[in-house]
């Protein structure tokens, strides 16, 4: 007594959405399955203005651009499994999918993973000391949970997601008493947002590391080595940005094959054109395809999304072709905009389309 | 930075030298490394220190990270409560993936 659905969606973020907006919108029946109570993904706790989104999608807030995404799919076929996770495969294909009470098998004609990212590490000698969260943690507190975590911070790392949170942490009275940046300049691409950041006020280190954070039960002190010294700042907050890399557990489980791209984020599904795995049945949106910008995460879940309605057949080869090259185009200019290197890894990894690193990780 | 006594499984508390130690013996993957010192077998079940042990090997062997291989992604995928396996009419044990693994006892399909 299966659950039945035309498309299952992993994943109710961004990606997800459009993808199910592409598919609901020519009458297939959509299930989105996602972990969180609400849909939207990260977005929903995203107060930065993101600007290139591709059409129809003007400028607009992150939580703005979640209401948005998931109002156009109010009329339309589309199931919501929210509290929900994908746990694993069944033998005739069904994807196994538990809340907190039941494990139950869903079966769908074509599934598109759309699982996003996870952020990364950045290990030091006690960085386990509570009050030492990531960035994405830090953002989720202030703007969704409306909690301060911390008075006095130091913000390790430098990208356009650190440097957003880092103003943001600013905005609702943490004192950020310096963003350190290992490399030998700071990693944001945003002219405006490095602009403001150097507004602020808030001291900027490059060429510098954490050497170890200090506490008793919670962090108190850090240490930060610069090229010359050390210096110690008296903090109750520190913020990692490690970077993000997609989050595989889906795809691996479905026996997708996969190959490594450093700027992609390291190790990702293999995909073509299509955004479609060596698993016929199974696509790809979003982060979980590499990490990139918003923008380009709605483009990825839109281009999966027309190709499974050419999958199943919903719309013809020709049109199908021409929606995704339109898409694409507009996927490469918001891609090289300000990340043209991710945009060459992404090239470099659909042409590796048969040659992944790791395959058949089921056939011991 | 790190150094000898710096944690890289948070969840098994497994430091930087138990890493560099069961690489000495010959541990080359992460699968490796997790069946020697527990690594990756605490709550998040490798998800933030996968990355972290394929740092160390690379440090340590010189091995480029495209040539260290994922570890094995079990079911389940998350954490499930043991009650709810258990309360529920389908049988769990048909999954591809432990059928992969062990011989499917009789009658479970």
């Amino acid at each position: 007594m299966a659950m039945e659905t035309d498309v299952l969606i992993i994943g109710a973020g961004p990606a997800g959405l459009a993808a199910a907006f592409e598919l609901a919108s020519r009458g297939l029946e959509v299930t989105l399955v996602d972990e969180s109570a609400a849909a939207g993904g990260q977005l929903v706790q995203q107060t930065q203005l993101i600007r290139s989104l591709p059409a129809p999608f003007q400028p607009m807030r992150g939580f703005a651009l979640a209401e948005a995404l998931t109002k156009r799919l109010a009329a339309l076929p589309v199931r919501y499994l929210l509290g929900h996770r994908m746990i694993g495969l069944y033998r005739d294909g069904s994807v196994g999918v538990a809340d907190e009470a039941n494990v139950f098998p869903l079966k769908a004609r074509k599934i598109v993973v759309a699982t996003g990212a996870a952020e990364n590490a950045v290990p030091f000698p006690k960085w386990t000391l509570p009050g030492i969260i990531t960035i994405g943690a830090a953002q989720t507190l202030i703007n969704r949970d409306f909690v301060r975590p911390g008075k006095h911070a130091v913000i390790v790392g430098s990208s356009d997601f650190a440097v957003d949170v880092a103003l943001q942490l600013a905005d609702v009275g943490v004192n950020i008493k310096a963003v350190v940046e290992r490399q030998s300049a700071l990693l944001a691409r945003d002219a405006e947002k490095v602009a403001q950041l150097k507004q602020s006020g808030i001291p900027t280190y490059v060429n510098a590391a954490v050497k170890e954070a200090r506490g008793k039960g919670e962090v108190a002190e850090i240490d930060i080595q610069l090229s010359e010294r050390v210096i110690t700042e008296h903090v109750d907050l520190v913020c990692l940005d490690g970077g993000r890399s997609p989050v595989l557990e889906a795809c691996y489980q479905l026996g997708c094959s996969f190959g490594y791209q450093q700027e992609l984020g390291g190790w990702l599904p293999q995909y073509n054109k299509r955004l479609q795995t060596d698993r016929e049945d199974v696509f790809l949106a979003g982060n979980a395809a590499g990490i990139s910008t918003q923008g380009v995460v709605l483009a990825t879940g839109m281009i999966a999304g027309v190709s499974v309605c050419e999958a199943l057949r919903v719309i013809g080869g020709e049109e199908a072709e021409r929606l995704r090259s339109a898409l694409w185009k507009e996927l490469e200019v918001l891609e090289t905009t300000l990340f043209p290197e991710v945009w060459q890894a992404r090239l470099r990894h659909m042409d590796n389309f048969g040659n992944p690193l790791l395959k058949e990780q089921f056939i011991s | 930075m790190l150094d000898q006594a710096t944690i890289i499984c948070r969840c098994e508390e497994i430091s930087y030298e138990e890493v560099a130690e069961v690489i000495r013996y010959g541990a080359r993957t992460f699968d490796d490394v997790k069946r020697l010192t527990r690594c990756g077998m605490g709550p998040c079940q490798a998800k933030i220190c996968m990355s972290l042990v394929a740092q160390v090997i690379h440090a340590e062997t010189g091995r480029a990270l495209p040539e260290i291989p994922l570890p094995r992604m079990r079911m389940p995928l998350s954490p499930i409560k043991l009650e709810t396996l258990a309360t529920n009419r389908t049988s769990f044990s048909a999954v591809k993936s432990v059928l992969d693994e062990v011989e499917p006892e009789e009658g479970m399909r």
